[in-house]
């Protein structure tokens, strides 16, 4: 009996959960436009509800009913699975989010190792989208991707390894409740991680200047070449999710997570987090893109011996 | 071994000043109209489809000589020494909107008007006739108000 | 491989055959001639004044300098002289548009390389208020068709000078943006310098003109070196790049945008009292058994040679198309490099497929 209700309980917090996704993501996705446009000095939609707000909802009508159109030497389950295999660590890293003191699914006592585990799984569903395509572009278009996130997992994590060493904790709810004094973007050794997880994490979720994957002017347009409707749809909320959920990592790391006066923490939360999404926004409409090699180089010869050096420092640091 | 730095830092500051000037983008006032609610209104001088006043022409072909796609075409009959106007063909299609017509005319019967919107979705409209007065009703006529 | 006509970085109607090892393209052919509409074959059949309108759609983004080197080349023919205050209205005219022209260049070149449309949105905002200055001093904003055989089709109208200083006042501190946006920025360098480097013998030998050449070292340009109209009375630099790529070629767009500001400047306020047009008959029939007339194109060295035997239509009008010889030199260039690369070595030589295929 208890065990049935336990059931029923999960499945409404896992609506709750999906919905607040979706409905973020949408949100994120009208954002991106608005932002782009008026860095741009123009106005961005303007026809569909209140300043085009309702425009996401529109795009994902108009994607629903798209004839889902496959190739006919494609690798049928590959192909079928692949969205899937880039959408669900997204949703499933919400699980460990702190949104406030006690507004979390589930605080597991290995937080942050959960998160960097499932966001690998997400390579595997780019590499499946670009090989079940069977088209040599979209292959291409994998591996580099597939290539590019791997190399960049290393600063991300090594500057992750900065905050736990801190915090003395994997723990997402203890990482936050360490930094109730000062955040710990204040100390200059994690300002410097700070800025090397930025990086990186613009780098995981393939957004410009580091978009090669989705270059549109170099090859036709990657690993979701092939893809139509509905599942294009997953992988482009796939992408905004993950933009989300690197953001609140941040705040969780190194902005203080909820902390704040005066309004609820949850307030503070998704304000802190949207602005680190902003700054995203902004780093891509001013940049050019970088070119494939001198990605990788950039990762292995620039940003790998910065985090290991910072990483010393923060030892010894610790250590003293 | 001291340039490394040195030049990470310089790239960085010069993609920071970067980010300065789209934020200062940001905040500034859009400079896009929207259209179809709000439209640019030409001047008198804009070279936009061809209008004629039919009483100042003298059917000196002048126009028809000179139009470097011929796109009009002119009728007359004699009436005694004075030439009317039969008919007075015009082509949208071919015009190129050069404006020579109108400046090689005489009497300046043939004028370009403010017309812009210029689009539409059946061919048999391409071929204007230039006496009916109210060819242009359903066009849009954008003078500086 | 095929990198087709419809493409989002070929600068118009272009097809590249490219042959591909992996990603490093081994031989790269341009197929041109999609946008061919026999321009040269239609002026026999035109009178010289009749034929403006279609120097106009060369180089459609840079009309009022096509009408300049077309207009010059038959006065040349008539032995015209022309008014003071038309030759430096031209002047201006010309300057604007050449302004006009490499934002355009600027714009595209930053979104080649990846810098979405921010640049471009930017350099068009630009683009507006110039466009805005021509429509009221001719009537149509892409193709002016304003200069006549004797002189200008319309005098200045009231209020444009200062409507031209303005935009001169408004320009400068948008150019430094444009500095500050892209040309030190560490990716834009990463991306663009020592890419498909010309150098000066190469240039020289396929006929390179315009801004390419001067970013390889030769410092060659018509309105210094055989100046026409006034441009000999007024005070600007030529801009010299050092080492070729595709960096120095941009430089180069952004320092002449400068210099044309001066220009213009200079000519708004030296604008001598006059005639816009000197008469000519209405049918001209010059007569000459070959005239060759060259302007300084945005994008190089523009020629008209024309062949008139007495009659009221020209028995010959040949185009020297800037790009045509630009285009001719990027294969050289390419072997080698990725397609990247391409794509930016493309997009900072700056061809337009209306000049190359007439």
């Amino acid at each position: 009996m208890l065990s049935i209700l336990h059931f029923i309980w999960m499945l409404i917090i896992g609506l709750i959960v999906l919905s607040f996704l979706a409905g973020s993501a949408m949100f994120l996705i009208w954002l991106e436009r608005k932002v782009s446009a008026h860095i741009q000095s123009r106005l961005g939609p303007m026809r569909v509800g209140w300043h085009g707000i309702l425009q996401s909802i529109a795009d994902t009508i108009k994607l629903l009913l798209k004839e889902d159109i496959r190739p006919v030497k494609a690798d049928k389950l590959i192909w079928w699975l692949a969205p899937f295999f880039v959408v669900v660590p997204s949703v499933m890293a919400f699980v460990v989010i702190p949104f406030g003191k006690t507004l979390i699914v589930k605080d597991l006592n290995v937080g942050i190792l959960y998160i960097m585990a499932i966001s690998s799984v997400g390579v595997i569903g780019i590499f499946m989208a670009g090989w079940g395509s069977n088209n040599k572009y979209s292959l291409l278009g994998g591996m580099r991707s597939a290539a590019q996130i791997i190399s960049y997992e290393i600063p991300l994590i090594l500057s992750i390894i900065i905050v736990v060493m801190h915090a003395n904790s994997l723990s997402m709810q203890k990482i936050v409740a360490a930094q109730s004094g000062y955040w710990y973007i204040f100390y200059p050794n994690m300002a410097l991680a700070f800025v090397v997880y930025i990086i990186s994490a613009t780098a995981e979720v393939n957004r410009t200047p580091f978009d090669i994957p989705e270059a549109e002017s170099e090859l036709a347009a990657g690993f979701h070449t092939e893809y139509s409707g509905m599942k294009f749809a997953m992988f482009f909320v796939g992408e905004y999710t993950n933009v989300f959920i690197v953001s609140a990592i941040a705040t969780t790391l190194f902005f203080g997570g909820w902390h704040g006066y005066i309004f609820p923490p949850i307030v503070w939360f998704l304000g802190k987090t949207y602005s680190i999404v902003f700054i995203l926004m902004w780093a891509k409409w001013t940049f050019p893109r970088v070119r494939v090699d001198q990605l990788m180089g950039f990762a292995w010869k620039v940003l790998t011996p910065i985090s290991l050096v910072n990483l010393a420092i923060t030892g010894w640091l610790l250590l003293k | 071994m001291i340039n490394y730095p040195k030049n990470f830092i310089i790239g960085a500051w010069s993609l920071i000043k970067g980010l300065a000037v789209t934020l200062k983008y940001f905040f500034k006032p859009v400079v896009t109209l929207q259209y179809p609610d709000e439209k640019l209104s030409m001047n008198d001088s804009y070279r936009g489809l061809v209008g004629l006043n039919p009483e100042k022409c003298i059917v000196c072909n002048q126009c028809v000589k000179i139009c470097p796609t011929a796109c009009l075409a002119i009728a007359s009959r004699q009436e005694d020494k004075k030439k009317t106007l039969e008919t007075f063909k015009y082509n949208m299609e071919l015009c190129c909107f050069c404006g020579l017509c109108q400046q090689v005319c005489p009497t300046g019967a043939i004028i370009m008007t403010n017309i812009y919107e210029i689009s539409v979705y059946d061919r048999k409209k391409f071929d204007i006739d230039l006496l009916n007065v109210k060819k242009y009703d359903e066009w849009t006529d954008t003078t500086v108000k | 491989m095929n990198m087709g006509p419809q493409h989002p970085s070929t600068h118009g109607v272009l097809s590249l055959e490219l042959r591909l090892d992996g990603e490093i393209v081994k031989e790269c052919t341009p197929h041109i001639g999609y946008l061919h509409r026999s321009i040269e074959k239609i002026a026999e059949n035109r009178t010289y004044t009749q034929f403006i309108p279609y120097t106009d759609r060369l180089d459609y983004v840079a009309s009022m300098n096509n009408n300049l080197g077309y207009v010059m080349a038959v006065e040349k023919m008539l032995n015209l002289e022309v008014s003071q205050r038309a030759q430096y209205i031209r002047v201006i005219v010309a300057e604007l548009n050449r302004i006009a022209s490499h934002l355009i260049a600027v714009g595209t070149f930053a979104q080649d390389l990846g810098a979405f449309a921010t640049p471009l949105f930017y350099c068009f905002r630009e683009r507006e208020k110039v466009i805005d200055i021509f429509d009221q001093i001719c009537g149509n904003r892409l193709t002016y068709n304003y200069m006549r055989i004797g002189g200008v089709q319309f005098d200045f109208p009231e209020g444009i000078s200062e409507k031209i200083k303005d935009f001169v006042k408004y320009m400068r501190p948008k150019v430094d943006d444009y500095d500050q946006l892209l040309t030190h920025n560490a990716i834009f360098l990463a991306r663009s310098k020592n890419i498909g480097v010309l150098p000066k013998e190469l240039a020289i030998s396929y006929s390179v003109t315009g801004p390419n050449l001067r970013a390889s070292g030769v410092k060659w340009d018509l309105r210094k070196d055989e100046p026409y109209l006034v441009y000999d009375k007024f005070e600007f630099d030529i801009p010299v790049g050092e080492n070729g790529d595709s960096w120095d070629r941009y430089k180069m767009r952004i320092e002449e945008i400068r210099q044309s500001l001066r220009i213009v400047e200079q000519a708004i306020d030296a604008l001598p009292q006059g005639e816009p047009t000197v008469k000519v008959g209405r049918i001209l029939k010059p007569s000459s058994s070959g005239t060759y007339f060259r302007t300084e194109n945005p994008r190089g060295e523009l020629g008209f040679y024309i062949v008139g035997d007495g009659s009221a239509y020209p028995y010959r009008l040949k185009i020297r198309a800037p790009s045509f010889s630009n285009l001719a030199v990027i294969p050289e260039l390419v072997k080698g490099s990725k397609i990247a690369d391409l794509v930016c070595v493309f997009g900072s030589f700056d061809v337009l497929m209306g000049e190359i295929d007439r």
